[in-house]
């Protein structure tokens, strides 16, 4: 299984002018300020499952943007009610890219519930019809470039290989200059 | 005009573009007002956390945003507000039923009643009573604005009675 940053790294050299990021508190916030993302970024370091909401309400008021919501799987199991939520809006410009070590990273490392989601049968059943598996880093571009083309809202789901001895960066932006840089 | 017509009226004018709602008996009768706007987008969402999310998001891309939710689910907001909107100051105007007051003849509501104006206090989240005897799209439009000046939080409390 793949770490996190060739993952994220194909993300970045995958974007297009028109995208959007909105990032779940974590390692992919910390990480994007030390990468050249050449698109607007809104990192989050707080509120737990607030991503792909946020992301949506961008989405629905830009319909010209592709918005991609970056978030953590236990992000999304506190609160995988926003799968239905986007399912009925359709926004064809979201995609949720779902990153699953089954950790919660950002908090010192402790396992999720050991509960063996199946987290693209668990957007489809909530009315998202585009979800898939993405096992390697090459084909991340190629999804998104699937996603850009649906008529609705698209999972990709990444399974990432839980790495507690990864060298995230800290922090390295407030919260007033992350949404002072932000516009569209 | 009803209130709650009247309220749809105030949000248009302020300019609100989306409606971010998670119904109770008094909010729904409101979103039928709001959903006969051809200014507003109505936003359905399935817990209020994700309503004060949609509505930030609609704010962030240069649009005004609005959330109509029951003070229960206000009560549910404490974390998005502080993660959210005031950590990273954004706009973000709430209408919210105040069910459990002495207006309110639904019984089981009156726990909610009996903490919502001291939780507002306690989290220091600007907010004002609505009043039907008065101008209400005015009301509702000096609550969007307190919250696009502030960049903040702003919540217009309402009752039934001022739907009518």
């Amino acid at each position: 299984m793949t770490g996190r940053k060739p993952f994220l790294d194909a993300l970045v050299d995958a974007l297009a002018k028109e995208d959007v990021l909105v990032s779940c508190l974590g390692a992919n916030a910390r990480w994007l300020p030390h990468m050249n993302v050449t698109v607007p970024v809104f990192a989050l370091c707080d509120s737990m499952g607030a991503a792909v909401p946020l992301a949506l309400g961008i989405a629905l008021s830009r319909p010209e943007r592709h918005v991609i919501a970056l978030e953590g799987d236990g992000s999304l199991l506190m609160s995988p009610n926003v799968l239905a939520t986007a399912a009925a809006a359709r926004p064809a410009n979201l995609t949720i890219v779902l990153w699953v070590n089954g950790h919660y990273e950002s908090s010192g490392g402790q396992a999720l519930p050991a509960a063996p989601v199946d987290w693209p049968a668990l957007a489809r059943a909530s009315g998202i019809a585009s979800a898939e598996t993405v096992g390697e880093p090459a084909g991340l571009a190629p999804a998104l470039d699937r996603a850009r083309l649906r008529d609705g809202p698209a999972v990709l789901v990444l399974p990432i290989a839980f790495d507690p001895a990864e060298q995230i960066p800290p922090y390295s932006e407030r919260p007033e200059e992350i949404r002072a840089r932000f516009t569209l | 005009m009803s209130g709650a017509e009247r309220i749809r009226v105030g949000l248009e004018a302020a300019g609100v573009t989306l409606a971010a709602s998670v119904p109770d008996t008094w909010i729904g009768s409101l979103m039928t007002a709001v959903r006969a706007s051809k200014k507003i987008r109505a936003v359905d969402v399935a817990r209020e956390e994700e309503a004060v999310a949609v509505a930030c998001g609609a704010n962030l891309a240069g649009g005004r945003g609005a959330v109509l939710i029951q003070n229960a689910g206000l009560l549910n907001c404490g974390g998005i507000l502080a993660g959210l909107v005031e950590l990273y100051r954004i706009p973000c105007f709430f209408i919210v039923s105040l069910r459990g007051d002495v207006r309110d003849p639904v019984y089981y509501h009156a726990p909610k009643g009996r903490v919502t104006e001291a939780t507002l206090g306690a989290w220091r989240l600007p907010h004002a009573m609505a009043d039907h005897a008065g101008d209400l799209a005015a009301q509702v439009g000096r609550g969007v604005e307190f919250a696009a000046e502030s960049r903040g939080p702003f919540v217009l409390l309402i009752s039934g009675e001022d739907l009518d």
